[in-house]
């Protein structure tokens, strides 16, 4: 998908450096983030399409993230993706109230992923 | 008995009878056998009627006898009535004090209240748990002795609602802790299925949720450390299979990402069931007579390669000198590894660790300490770093870590080898950990 930017989120090094390799292999903009704080930051720089963060994460956990994010009225509506490795689902309740677009389980497939993406922004861009 | 008219009939016949028997007495006179005759018919006359008085002294006697008889029947089945009633009391009596002695020492809380609300019956327990004095309490209102208004409402409802038996769980303020109760509240019927009485019983649970609690956390936490290295290496393996890694350097890359993560995987796996069969006695021990200053020198050059990435000095300051433990030296060394790997984890470049080894001659123990010049922990989460799974949230983001490693430290030096281990921290300055062993020479008195 071209001239779209995604931003992905992950304490886990080697899980940002796939997402990012995959999505840049499918035409996307990509900036990486290692912690909830650094990705706060970049989103208010880079202003990304859409945004895939690890649920558990130093600093800022996913849900902070998306927390802090909402009370910007430019993210009032801005997709989100979770990862998790938690043994526990998220709340619907937590996810509609934060307008969580997906909550996906670890491990997960690159190419699930690539789609899930592109469907919720081919959406996104249909509104 | 005779009438009056028979009784004259028969005493004419029997005159008749007595002239025809005076007849053939031949040379008595007629004015004789006439005096003989009456004074006959007189005794007879006499007689009869004291025939007929005693017959009727005697109907008299026999109907006294009877009715003595049935007297005395009544009476004695009275006294039995009341001896049995007697009986029947003091049973009663009994049972009521068994069924206190029964309440009164179960743990749990029990409350026994009437159909108005009011304190029947309490146990010490209950008494504690809201701050009553039990014998004092008695006939009091439930919502003038007890704080909980949900309990009181529950009450009042179960009455009210003639619920026959309600389940609850119940949550209680007491002191600083929040107590959590499982309450069953019962309700009491009299003969017209009125509800006369409830009764309470509060069974602490706090202890069960809490090991709920941390049942959940560990599956949760147990979850989250193994999906993490397979997200890895599904992933890594996804794109290879997809052909996205294009060039031989970017796929060598993949393959030790797959096989480091493969690596971490089993690692923690180990540390998991290492744990769990220290906690459950099921690990094998080979215990032997080693130097834990030698385990400590293998130890540092082991860790030596992964400080100097971060140019951290390691110094190994221990003695070898008669110090001699009694222990499984693979789980020895494995906590020597652990400790200095941590110290390296949370020591900013160019910082310094220092081993050290010393007897206690006195203690019969052998003390290694770990010192480093990193990041610290705070005060207030000393007493948990043992603790399985748990992190310092302060230092989360400084390096990653599952939480077992020292845990794990702890079970081998304490569990397997009736060690201590210890922590002393300061923010920004540094840590040191230590472990102290039973001396061989110690272990053998103890063995005698």
């Amino acid at each position: 998908m071209e001239n779209k930017k995604m931003l992905i989120a992950d304490d886990e090094i080697h899980i940002v450096q796939v997402v990012a390799m995959k999505f840049r292999n499918n035409g996307f903009e990509v900036v990486t983030a290692d912690n909830g704080t650094d990705a706060y930051k970049l989103c208010c720089e880079e202003k990304p399409d859409i945004i895939v963060t690890d649920y558990q994460m130093p600093g800022m956990t996913g849900i902070e993230l998306v927390e802090k994010l909402r009370q910007r009225p430019e993210f009032a509506d801005i997709p989100v993706i979770i990862l998790t490795a938690r043994g526990f689902a998220i709340e619907d309740e937590q996810m509609d109230k934060l307008r969580i677009t997906e909550c996906m389980s670890k491990p997960f497939s690159p190419k699930e992923l690539l789609s899930h993406v592109e469907n919720v922004l081919e959406h996104s861009t249909v509104k | 008995m005779l009438t009056k008219k028979y009784r004259f009939l028969a005493v004419l016949a029997f005159i008749i009878l007595m002239l025809i028997a005076a007849i053939p007495l031949g040379g008595t006179t007629v004015p004789e056998a006439l005096v003989c005759l009456a004074a006959v018919g007189a005794a007879v006359w006499l007689s009869w009627h004291l025939f007929i008085e005693i017959k009727m002294l005697l109907a008299q006697i026999a109907r006294l006898e009877n009715d003595y008889k049935n007297h005395v029947e009544k009476t004695s089945q009275s006294l039995k009535e009341a001896k049995d009633y007697k009986l029947q009391l003091q049973l009663l009596k009994r049972q009521k004090r068994n069924t206190e002695a029964i309440i009164y020492s179960i743990s749990d809380a029990v409350i026994v209240t009437d159909a108005s609300d009011r304190l029947i019956m309490a146990n010490e327990p209950a008494g504690s748990l809201f701050g009553f004095d039990v014998k004092q309490a008695i006939l009091k209102p439930l919502e003038e002795l007890i704080q909980n208004k949900e309990l009181v409402q529950l009450v009042e409802t179960s009455r009210d609602r003639k619920v026959r038996h309600l389940r609850h769980e119940l949550q209680h303020n007491f002191g600083k802790d929040i107590l959590t109760y499982d309450c069953i509240i019962s309700s009491i019927y009299d003969d017209d299925e009125q509800v006369c009485g409830v009764v309470s019983v509060l069974h602490d649970i706090t202890r069960e949720k809490e090991i709920s609690q941390m049942k959940n956390d560990f599956v949760s936490h147990v979850s989250h450390e193994l999906k993490t290295p397979l997200a890895s290496i599904t992933a890594y393996s996804e794109m290879l299979v997809e052909g996205e890694a294009n060039d031989e350097k970017t796929r060598k890359e993949f393959y030790s990402v797959i096989q480091s993560q493969a690596k971490r995987l089993n690692r923690l796996i180990e540390d998991i069931l290492n744990i769990s069969r220290i906690e459950s006695g099921l690990i094998r021990v080979n215990k032997e007579a080693v130097s834990t200053a030698l385990i400590v020198r293998d130890a540092v050059q082991m860790i030596k390669g992964y400080a100097a990435e971060k140019n951290i000095t390691v110094e190994d300051q221990t003695a070898i000198v008669f110090d001699q433990v009694y222990a499984d030296r693979d789980m020895i060394s494995q906590v020597v590894i652990n400790l200095l790997s941590n110290a390296v984890k949370y020591t900013p470049n160019g910082g310094k660790i220092t081993i050290n080894s010393e007897v206690n001659e006195s203690e019969q123990v052998v003390i290694v300490a770990i010192t480093d010049t990193g990041i610290g922990i705070p005060a207030e989460e000393l007493a948990n770093v043992f603790e399985k799974f748990y992190r310092v949230k302060a230092n989360n983001k400084f390096a990653k870590g599952t939480g077992l490693g020292l845990n794990l430290v702890k079970q081998i030096v304490e569990k397997v080898h009736g060690g201590r281990v210890s922590v002393k921290s300061e923010v920004g300055k540094g840590s040191c950990f230590s472990f102290e062993l039973p001396l061989l020479a110690a272990e053998k008195t103890t063995a005698r």
